[in-house]
């Protein structure tokens, strides 16, 4: 299953490694990672990540990735088919 | 060898040496015992320990530390603190933080590391430690700047114990405790009062109110939340029955009518059965970890769920819930009104649980072990705290010793760390001086910290060791007996070494037992002598933990002991 995942976090020592690691750790693959600067000292991560398996939910994956202290606020979303050429 | 320390700078007018703020740190957060083994790159913090009010334990080896540091933790509420070196200090701290990640135990693990400037360039005891910890921590920091430690310190604090509890990593390269800050200001947190949706306590209250057989699946959450007195009155109002796991063991006192027993892999029948039949299961503090559910998709087959987890992840994460509370279990069980007409139920499983209760009565002249420590605990009182390694006497531990309350039964839960049992024998005693501590061992695990022996000497720790010894990796014994065909490989330790003997070169008084006439005697000398002393107990190695679930396989298919 694909599922879209937005950021949003403080790009704090580690934080970006603290994101990807436990996404895979948890049993996703990432694909088409988009990392965005924000203002006021905030980062965007966006990425579509595919289940590695049929029993593991999107949505608890992006709780656990919201229990991250550097992390602000998660938003998940359906992935959109990609416009690949 | 020791790292080259570089004489630090003159520090300005009102600057502080980054060690001292380090100290300073600690105890403002309320630490009194921290646990740890210095070495090169966390020698400015011990320079600066002299004279502090934190009572340092040295341990002989960095895993007791963060382990004894766990155990500290889960007595006292507060988070532990252990403390080591940078390169190997640190990766042999590993094991006992991941095994409070997987307890979800508060701790604050103090890591040294080489200065910032040699870092990434394979200097002496330089590892990645920061990396190598990330996924076992709930959070780290490593700093770069004296004038952050104040806060850095604070921070770790407050996130090792708020919510869902667990280990922070603080690494502090060595140009860092050996530069100057000025002293500043904390900021102050104020903890979020988390309010529950009226609408889900309606739910959960129609829930409780529809069903005919409700019962209570009671987690090591319960405890980390300090939860057990709401969680009485919650039983007391409602006379709901409840099991508990390896970890939920005591949040209900073990005598009480309305517990029925440990679930799971290794336990009751009666508890099993009552999982299996009830048609309402209320989860608090517990994950639906596979050494409990069995077969998850057999798991409760016909209850609906309450979940109550300090974790909003853990709601809905193996098994979906009805009803999900996410944050203060007390405020939790508090909040619901719902008055259950359970009294056929509750007898019912009481019925069970007098029906398939343990028998002691083993044929033989040999020591039978749970007979051994069903005695050993009645003696012992409600008071004593056990602390367990991780074998088959972990297991006997669990199903035949009593507890009346969670801080009484220590255990490597989710991790399963052989070695465990000392170490936390140690920082159950510094949290309560005046508790009967006990530590049952196995002869495999007591050999993975037997060092300890050595701290349990030289701080006059009176620490009671029940080393149940069969010459076998027992529990590994115990599958390949069952689902390997009886290849027994690899499991026999025959020679072991004569632990009486060992423990006497250690200082601590010692002697063995192997039958049965003996057992009376030695619970008494052991319970009735003032200092550390360890009861060495040999028992027959073909002896298995008794009832046992299969692998992947229902909770109600359980193997049973054969006599």
């Amino acid at each position: 299953m694909n599922a879209r995942l937005d950021v949003d976090f403080v790009p704090a020592e580690g934080a970006m490694l603290r994101i990807l690691g436990l996404i895979e750790r948890r049993g996703y693959r990432i694909h088409e990672l988009t990392l965005s600067e924000r203002p006021q000292r905030s980062s965007s991560l966006s990425m579509l990540i595919e289940a590695r398996d049929a029993g593991r939910q999107p949505d608890i994956v992006a709780r656990q990735v919201g229990n991250l202290f550097d992390v602000s606020s998660v938003t998940l979303s359906p992935s959109q088919p990609s416009a690949r050429p | 060898m020791l790292s080259p320390a570089p004489r630090p700078p003159a520090p300005l007018p009102q600057q502080v040496l980054g060690a001292q703020l380090v100290v300073e740190a600690l105890e403002a957060a309320g630490s009194e015992y921290i646990f740890g083994y210095p070495g090169g790159a966390i020698m400015p913090v011990y320079d600066a320990l002299t004279g502090s009010s934190l009572k340092h334990i040295l341990v002989r080896h960095e895993q007791a530390a963060a382990l004894a540091a766990d155990a500290y933790a889960r007595v006292t509420g507060q988070a532990g603190v252990c403390l080591a070196t940078s390169g190997p200090g640190a990766t042999n701290l590993i094991t006992g933080i991941a095994n409070a990640f997987m307890d979800s135990v508060p701790m604050v693990a103090i890591t040294g590391q080489v200065p910032t400037t040699l870092m990434g360039t394979d200097a002496f005891q330089e590892i990645d430690t920061f990396g190598l910890m990330m996924p076992i921590v709930k959070h780290s920091f490593l700093v770069r700047d004296p004038a952050d430690i104040p806060h850095v310190f604070a921070e770790a604090f407050r996130i090792a114990t708020m919510g869902r509890p667990g280990p922070v990593l603080i690494d502090l390269p060595k140009n860092v405790t050996n530069g100057f800050a000025t002293r500043a200001e904390l900021p102050v947190h104020q903890p979020k009062a988390i309010a529950f949706d009226s609408d889900a306590v309606a739910a959960a209250d129609a829930l409780i109110a529809a069903a005919v057989k409700p019962l209570l699946y009671v987690g090591g959450g319960v405890a980390m939340a300090r939860a057990e007195d709401a969680l009485r009155r919650f039983v007391a109002r409602t006379a709901i029955p409840s099991v508990a796991t390896l970890k939920g063991l005591g949040s209900i006192p073990t005598d009480d009518p309305t517990f029925i027993g440990m679930l799971g892999m290794h336990g009751s029948r009666a508890a099993n059965i009552a999982v299996e039949e009830c048609d309402l299961l209320i989860c608090i503090g517990a994950r639906f970890d596979d050494r409990a559910t069995g077969k998850l998709a057999s798991f409760a087959p016909n209850a609906k769920v309450i979940h109550l987890d300090a974790d909003p992840s853990e709601i809905g994460k193996l098994r979906r819930a009805e009803v999900g509370f996410a944050g203060d279990i007390v405020a939790a069980l508090d909040g619901f009104s719902a008055q259950p007409h359970v009294g056929d139920w509750l007898a019912h499983c009481q019925g069970r649980k007098r029906l398939w209760a343990p028998r002691y009565d083993a044929p033989g002249q040999g020591i039978y072990a749970p007979a051994l420590l069903k005695t050993l605990a009645d003696k012992a009182g409600d008071g004593a705290i056990f602390t367990c390694d991780v074998g088959l006497h972990q297991m006997w531990v669990a199903q035949h010793c009593r507890f009346s309350r969670p801080q009484a039964h220590l255990t490597s839960g989710g991790l399963g760390t052989m070695g465990y049992g000392v170490p936390a024998g140690i920082g159950a005693l510094l949290a309560e001086p005046d508790a009967t501590v006990i530590t049952v061992s196995g002869d495999g695990s007591f050999m993975m910290n037997i060092q300890e022996l050595a701290t349990l000497r030289r701080y006059r720790l009176p620490l009671k060791i029940v080393l149940i010894d069969n010459s076998q990796l027992g529990m590994v014994r115990q599958w390949q007996e069952l689902f390997f065909e009886e290849n027994f490989s690899e499991i026999d330790l025959s020679d072991n070494p004569a632990f009486s003997e060992v423990a006497h070169a250690f200082g601590i008084e010692a002697f063995t037992i192997d039958c049965r006439d003996e057992v009376a005697g030695g619970i008494a000398r052991l319970l009735g002598t003032g200092g550390p002393i360890l009861m060495h107990v040999r028992i027959d190695p073909r002896e298995n933990v008794w009832p046992l679930v299969p692998p992947n396989s229902p909770n109600v298919e359980m193997l049973e002991k054969r006599w």
